[in-house]
C-alpha cells in the first residue's frame, strides 16, 4: 500500500429509499488532481467468519464521484460494513468505514405511484415498477356509506391490473401500499384516488 | 414468502435469490469436485424428514456449512463474481440460522435425536474425505440442499 498522505474520505452515510441504497461521502479535494475512490463491503458472514475479507463494490471500485450505488451489493438482510478510500496516482488514503453498519431493513418505504383509470365499466390500476422485491397491497371500495373494502395483492409490475367492474353512476376509490418480502415491512398507504362512472346503463 | 421448518418460521429470505447466487458459482464449484462416486447429502439424510425434525436438521446443516464448508472459501474465490455470489449465499444462511429457534423441551428429544442422527450421517461422510475435497463436494451439493429447503418454502 502507498503511504497514507491523501486524507481519507469523511462523513460516510447511506441514503436508502425503496430498497435503493446510495453510499455518499465528502469528496477529498486536491487542487488540480483527479481523485478516484474504492468502495468495499462485507456482510455479517464475512465480519463473523473471515473479518479480513472485503469485497469490492460492484460499481465503485473505482469511481470518481463521492457516491456509490450499493444496491446490488446488499443482498441479505444483515448488517453490512462499508468502507471507502481515495487514491490519486500511486497515493492511497486510509480506509474510512461507515459507522454504524448498514442494514437494508432500515430503508425508507414510500407509498408507490399509481394510475387509476376506467376502461369502460372496468376499474383498472397501473402501479409503479419498483423492482422484483416489491409486492403491492391494493385496497378499493365503492364510495358510499358502509361500503366494504376489498383487498388485492398484486405482484405484477408496471402493467394494468383489473380491480372491479363498476356500477353506472357509482364512484370507486383506491389506495395502495407496498410490501417488501426481504425485510418484512410495508410502506404507508398512498392517498386514495377516486373515479366515477357516468350514469349510462350497463350494455346487455 | 417464507420458510416454515415445522414450528420454525423464517422471513426475510427470498429463495430465488439463493438459487441465483448458487447458479452463478455452480459450474466453477462443481467442476472442482473430482470424487464423483460419493454423495454427502444422500437420501438417508434428507428423505422423509418430518416437519418437526426439519428445524433441527436445517439448523445443524446450515451451521456446519457456515462454520466448516464455507471456511476460507472467500480466500480461494479469486473470481469477483463468485465472491459476490458466495457472499449473498453465506449471508442469507446467516439470516436463516439466526431465526431458527427449535424447541429444547424434553418431549421433543426423540425428534431432535432423529434429526441429529441424520446430520451425523452427513458429517461422517464429510469427515471421511480430505478436508478440501469434502468442502468442495459439500459446496457443490448446495443445490441438493436448496431443493430440499424449497419443500418448506411457502409463496
Amino acid at each position: 500500500d502507498g503511504v497514507a498522505i491523501l486524507p481519507a474520505p469523511q462523513n460516510l452515510s447511506v441514503q436508502s429509499t425503496n430498497m435503493k441504497h446510495l453510499l455518499t461521502w465528502s469528496p477529498v479535494m486536491v487542487p488540480g488532481e483527479i481523485i478516484y475512490y474504492f468502495v468495499e463491503y462485507q456482510g455479517e458472514y464475512e465480519s463473523l467468519y473471515m473479518s479480513h475479507v472485503w469485497i469490492p463494490s460492484s460499481w465503485c471500485s473505482p469511481t470518481k464521484g463521492p457516491e456509490c450505488d450499493i444496491t446490488d451489493d446488499i443482498t441479505a438482510t444483515v448488517p453490512y460494513n462499508l468502507r471507502v478510500r481515495a487514491t490519486q496516482g500511486s497515493e492511497t488514503s486510509a480506509w474510512s468505514t461507515l459507522k454504524p453498519p448498514f442494514n437494508r431493513n432500515s430503508t425508507i418505504l414510500t407509498p408507490p405511484g399509481m394510475d387509476v383509470t376506467k376502461d369502460g365499466f372496468h376499474l383498472v390500476i397501473k402501479l409503479e415498477d419498483l423492482g422484483s422485491q416489491f409486492e403491492f397491497l391494493v385496497a378499493y371500495w365503492r364510495r358510499e356509506p358502509g361500503a366494504k373494502e376489498h383487498v388485492k395483492v398484486v405482484r405484477s409490475r408496471g402493467i394494468p391490473v383489473h380491480l372491479e367492474t363498476m356500477e353506472p353512476g357509482a364512484a370507486y376509490c383506491v389506495k395502495v401500499q407496498t410490501f417488501v418480502k426481504a425485510i418484512g415491512r410495508h410502506s404507508p398507504f398512498s392517498q386514495a384516488e377516486c373515479v366515477k362512472v357516468q350514469g349510462e346503463t350497463l350494455p346487455l | 414468502q417464507e420458510f416454515q421448518f415445522g414450528p420454525c418460521r423464517v422471513e426475510g429470505v427470498v429463495l430465488q435469490e439463493l438459487w441465483e447466487a448458487f447458479w452463478a458459482m455452480k459450474d466453477i464449484v462443481q467442476a472442482k469436485d473430482n470424487i464423483t462416486n460419493v454423495r454427502l447429502l444422500r437420501k438417508e439424510v434428507l428423505q422423509n424428514v418430518s416437519n418437526a425434525e426439519s428445524c433441527y436438521l436445517i439448523r445443524a446443516l446450515l451451521k456446519f456449512y457456515l462454520n466448516t464448508v464455507f471456511k476460507n472459501y472467500q480466500d480461494k474465490a479469486a473470481d469477483f463474481r463468485v465472491r459476490k455470489s458466495f457472499s449473498t449465499l453465506a449471508n442469507n444462511f446467516v439470516v436463516i440460522v439466526s431465526k431458527l429457534q427449535p424447541s429444547q423441551e424434553n418431549e421433543m428429544f426423540s425428534v431432535s435425536d432423529s434429526a441429529r442422527r441424520r446430520f451425523l450421517l452427513f458429517q461422517r461422510a464429510f469427515k471421511q474425505l480430505d478436508i478440501e475435497a469434502a468442502q468442495t463436494k459439500a459446496f457443490g451439493e448446495v443445490d441438493i440442499l436448496l431443493t430440499w429447503m424449497e419443500k418448506f418454502y411457502q409463496l
